[in-house]
């Protein structure tokens, strides 16, 4: 092995001498990935935007330039879809980064017992979404699910036990007990989904945010808490920004991510598009333009408009969060 | 008063931990109920008496034994090559000059940003024209290389110290031994990182398994597993006690290997 | 970058740009299909367990009998994953040689030019069926597979035919003192509000689902679909929509998460009077309750019970394109299947419904009515069932359907409103709107 490896970097080497440049090995390196990316992950992507600019149902189709995309922009469906995406953004990435820097600072200080409940944390993480999809959707329905089974138990549901992944209706508007119009924030379908997918990737971020703090001298801590810091100061002052870049590469992440979830909308609401299309996020409406109806060059209008949407906002934290994250 | 924040604490994180943990219990104990307690509501979360042969009827009702040896052999091999590939793919984007770099890494991070639905009829007309439907090939080759696995490898390399690319050099160390002796094994947490993500990713997908084959030979447990709850008769319990079995996999190979990646500081390497 | 940055990455666009188009031609080509399988005659199916069994069996007979290529049945998930299997092996040219289908599938099929249409076979002196075959047929099972969008060919053939018919738990109804299921939908309605007052019970379950809603439109007399244009607009379908809203308003139905089987589990266990889903449910109700009086199955209620109508369910199969050889061979199959020999023995294994007359001579049907005497109900039913239309689009015209009554149940829309709402949406759907 270490002599194979020697001799192609013998050869290497003399291809580079010859041109001063670090070219030929770069070639082998990327070659594999480059080849199966461009094959399996760009072509499809030209492709797709090449076929956003016809009509047609995957077949007989017309070049009717940039048709879909005013159609898309015009349309009640697509920003629909992109409100719903942007909730479950906002609903899903700040709220598990949250939560999981309260676990994770939790465990960090935990001596005992840390390494079982780390894994009790990360176990939905490595489950198949559908299969914990399958199961949440029995916890959640209305007549045999344990949620009503608790709220009936504890006496707290009248004649009107809660629809859960059926309801189209606010959520806003179901806790304010019907003073806020019914179309304004998500569904109590959306929800549902959104808790759904905290629980579900929770786990790898507290695992990551620990790994984090691990790194973060204990000494800095413990003077903090000599000089009689409180948990918000400690917080905020030394572990906040000493964890901004792995919370930033969540952040980063878990933004992208969001945006495309399509595997846990499709599994708990049976269609993705939920009830009165409330749960149809931009991913669900490609999905459902592609496959379901056949309107391949509408659902690939609408897949690049996603994409410039994920550039764009990805671009942007680089640019304001990225700068305030502390380097040391 | 500390004493207390700690009590209060471990309350709160053992809290915490059963919820997370409860739909699996609940799916435990479903999976153990008549279908007749499977349906009817109740707050029993483990029934009087435990079905275990529900466990039983489910194996014997989809071949079980092919799925899985599909799947992990599927998913072995793509683990495999993903790391193998984002290896030497992080390594060259982040260390080698060459010409065509930022524009190339551009491209692959763009890959990222569609999501997989669209690309799945032109992935699936191609590999048609290979030949490659209903083969491994369709189920492995598409998913040996992916973008966040480069990047994820590229930003752990960039984490390296400078000067060990210097010294080695100037020992005449060439890239490759270098990528194999000596820088591979400093970024390890990424790697047992990144072979994670590409074996989950791989147990765990669904749609293209189950439009890239046909034959009952070529099925991974996904596909397996949407057999219990599209047909007309799903059964509460035996569903269950599906989901368990495909589930139950995973959870072992993440009990066996956690000390891997979790003891070797996962995040490390991880820095915008 | 620097001047030789260009070279590498313009290579590589060009690669790719050629490779794109090339796909991008080979895909978008006309015709020329070709078998997946050139050695098997490939049926992509979706059933599971003992009906899965079942036609296996009679798979394999049809094999042992007919020499030639041999028939494999391959379980390719549910409707929506078959649809995808096949709507992408259509865009690469390679197609099984039949696969169970809806009309709103078969017909989006057919646009891409990938049916075989089967008069021809159903023609031919050698392989094809005769009159007396022919009228043996309930008309109605036939003319589903009729589609107006293709000339009024023949794209597909009956498969696992069925009726919406309403189940009605006894003991829940005896509970308010009723003893016989409601023939009116007046009846109906007061039958529902008299559970309700007797027992505080929600008397209905309702699975959202467009035939359903097709069905009804029916039984009031209506109808979906005239001359390129829904009728969702008309008395007949607000009378629907408009008994679901009283429904829901007097909290007398609840909606069931889709894809679940929850009415069927809570009429099992006497928490509802009523729940509407096709007769070959009947085999599942019957291993939960097994065959008591504690339940029975009638025809949905009527506007004008003396002109009972409901709506015919169920999948084809449709024959692709593939070769002559293959396609002659699924079309033996198909003939082999809807045989009365076997067709009984499908029926009475499977659920669905005989779809030809004769079977109603059959001993082993007229023993299992004996037994049963409410399976006469839902074949009965055949007699005046309707299909729903099968027009291209009507795939979509279907989730929105769903649409307006999850609307009208959740009290997010009037009947009115959600009528209006439909109709529009539907027409423009239906009358070509492609973008």
């Amino acid at each position: 092995m270490d002599s194979l490896l020697g001799w192609l970097d013998d050869r290497f080497d003399g291809l580079s001498r010859r041109s001063h440049r670090d070219t030929p090995i770069a070639v082998f390196l990327i070659a594999p990935a480059v080849t199966i990316l461009g094959v399996f992950g760009v072509l499809p992507l030209i492709l797709s935007v090449y076929l956003s600019l016809y009509a047609g149902r995957g077949i007989n189709m017309h070049f009717i330039g940039l048709g879909n995309y005013t159609r898309a922009l015009t349309s009640e469906a697509f920003w629909n879809s992109f409100a719903v995406t942007l909730y479950y953004v906002v609903g899903t990435v700040p709220v598990s980064l949250a939560i999981s820097f309260v676990v994770a600072g939790g465990l960090y200080r935990v001596i005992r017992g840390r390494g079982l409940l780390r894994t009790v944390y990360f176990l939905p993480y490595v489950t198949s979404v559908v299969a914990a999809a399958t199961v949440w959707r029995v916890l959640l329905d209305p007549r045999v699910g344990i949620a009503n089974a608790t709220l009936s138990a504890l006496g707290w549901i009248g004649d009107a036990p809660p629809q859960w992944l059926l309801e189209p209706r606010g959520v806003l508007h179901l806790l304010s007990g019907g003073w806020i119009p019914s179309g304004v924030g998500p569904s109590l379908a959306l929800v549902c989904v959104m808790v759904f997918d905290i629980w579900h990737t929770s786990g790898f971020m507290i695992v990551i945010l620990l790994a984090g703090l691990s790194a973060i001298p204990r000494e800095l801590e413990e003077s903090a808490l000599i000089d009689g810091a409180g948990w918000y100061k400690r917080n905020r002052h030394i572990v906040l920004p000493l964890l901004s870049p792995s919370l930033f590469f969540l952040l980063i992440v878990g933004v992208i991510r969001a945006f495309q979830a399509f595997n846990s909308f499709y599994a708990l609401t049976g269609t993705g598009r939920g009830p009165l299309d409330t749960t149809q996020n931009m991913t669900v409406l490609i999905f459902t333009n592609l496959y379901q109806y056949q309107r391949v060059g509408f659902g690939a209008a609408v897949a690049t408009l996603l994409a410039l949407a994920i550039v764009t906002l990805t671009l942007v934290q680089w640019r304001f969060v990225g700068r305030r994250v502390h380097y040391e | 008063m500390r004493r207390a924040e700690a009590v209060l604490r471990m309350v709160l994180l053992v809290a915490g931990a059963v919820a997370t943990t409860f739909p699996f219990l609940w799916m435990l104990g479903t999976s153990l109920k008549t279908l007749m307690e499977a349906t009817t509501p109740s707050l029993r979360v483990f029934p009087e008496t435990p079905q275990w042969h529900n466990y039983v009827d489910t194996l014997q009702a989809a071949p079980f034994g092919t799925y899985f040896f599909n799947t992990f052999l599927v998913a072995f091999i793509v683990t495999g090559s993903v790391t193998v590939t984002s290896l030497m793919a992080g390594y060259a984007f982040a260390r080698l000059r060459f010409p065509g770099r930022t524009v190339l890494f551009s491209i692959i991070l763009a890959t990222m940003m569609i999501p997989f639905e669209v690309t799945l009829i032109p992935n699936f007309v191609l590999i048609t024209r290979l030949g490659w439907t209903d083969t491994y090939a369709a189920l492995i080759i598409p998913w040996c290389a992916n973008a966040f696995s480069i990047f994820l490898m590229r930003q752990a390399f960039r984490g390296l110290p400078v000067d060990f690319y210097d010294a080695a050099t100037i020992d005449g160390c060439g890239h490759l031994r270098f990528l194999a002796w000596i820088a591979g094994p400093l970024v390890k947490p990424m790697v047992v990182t990144v072979a994670l993500f590409a074996f989950l990713g791989s147990y765990n997908s669904l749609v293209w398994p189950l439009v890239a084959t046909s034959t009952p030979e070529m099925r991974v447990v996904q596909v397996g597993l949407t057999m219990f709850s599209g047909a007309e008769g799903v059964q509460f319990n035996l569903l269950m006690c599906a989901a368990a079995i495909v589930i139950a996999p995973t959870v072992a190979l993440y009990f066996a290997a956690q000390r891997y990646f979790l003891e070797s500081a996962l995040g490390a390497g991880i820095k915008g | 970058m620097n001047g030789r940055t260009f070279p590498l990455f313009q290579r590589c666009l060009l690669v790719l740009i050629a490779t794109a188009s090339l796909i991008g031609l080979v895909g978008c080509g006309p015709s020329g299909y070709q078998p997946i399988d050139e050695s098997k005659v490939l049926f992509w199916d979706r059933q599971t367990t003992e009906t899965a069994d079942l036609l296996r069996d009679i798979i394999a007979e049809f094999n042992a009998q007919h020499p030639g290529l041999p028939v494999e049945a391959q379980y390719s998930g549910g409707y929506s994953d078959i649809f995808r299997k096949v709507s992408s092996s259509i865009q690469a040219r390679r197609l099984p040689a039949m696969a169970v289908a809806y009309e709103s599938m078969t017909i989006e099929y057919a646009q891409a030019g990938a049916i075989v249409e089967l008069d021809p076979f159903v023609a031919d002196p050698e392989i094809g069926l005769d009159a007396d075959d022919l009228a043996d047929f309930f008309p109605v099972v036939l003319d589903t597979n009729r589609y107006v969008d293709a000339g009024d060919k023949m794209l597909s053939f009956p498969f696992c035919k069925s009726v919406l018919m309403m189940y009605y738990n006894r003991t829940v109804l005896g509970e308010a003192g009723l003893d016989a299921p409601p023939a009116t939908w007046d009846e109906f309605l007061a039958q529902c509000r008299a559970v309700k007052a007797a027992t505080g019970k929600t008397p209905a379950a309702v699975d959202v689902d467009a035939s359903t809603v097709d069905g009804m439109i029916y039984s009031m007399g209506g109808d979906v679909v005239r001359d390129g244009k829904t009728l969702f607009d008309t008395p007949e379908s607000l009378a629907v929509f408009a008994l679901y809203e009283t429904l829901a308003k007097e909290k007398l139905c609840y909606q069931i998460p889709p894809g679940s089987y929850d009415d069927r589990d809570a009429f099992a266990q006497d928490e509802i009077a009523f729940f509407f889903r096709s007769s070959s449910h009947r085999t599942y109700v019957a291993d939960a309750m097994g065959l008591t009086d504690r339940w029975g199955m009638a025809r949905i209620p009527q506007a004008d019970p003396a002109q009972p109508r409901t709506v015919l369910y169920g999948p084809n199969v449709c024959i692709f394109r593939t070769n002559p050889e293959q396609e002659r061979r699924a079309w033996e199959f198909v003939k082999h299947f809807t045989s009365p020999e076997v067709n009984v023995r499908w029926a009475l294994n499977s659920g669905y419904l005989p779809i030809r007359r004769s079977a109603a001579r059959d001993p082993r049907i007229q023993e299992f009515w004996a037994e049963w005497p409410d399976n006469r109900a839902s074949y009965d039913c055949l007699e005046f069932a309707r299909s729903e239309p099968n027009i291209a689009g009507w795939q979509e015209v279907r989730d929105l359907i769903e649409t307006a009554v999850t609307g009208v149940l959740t009290g997010e829309r009037t009947a009115e409103a959600a009528v209006q709402e439909l109709k529009t949406k539907a027409d423009a759907v239906i009358s070509g709107y492609l973008p």
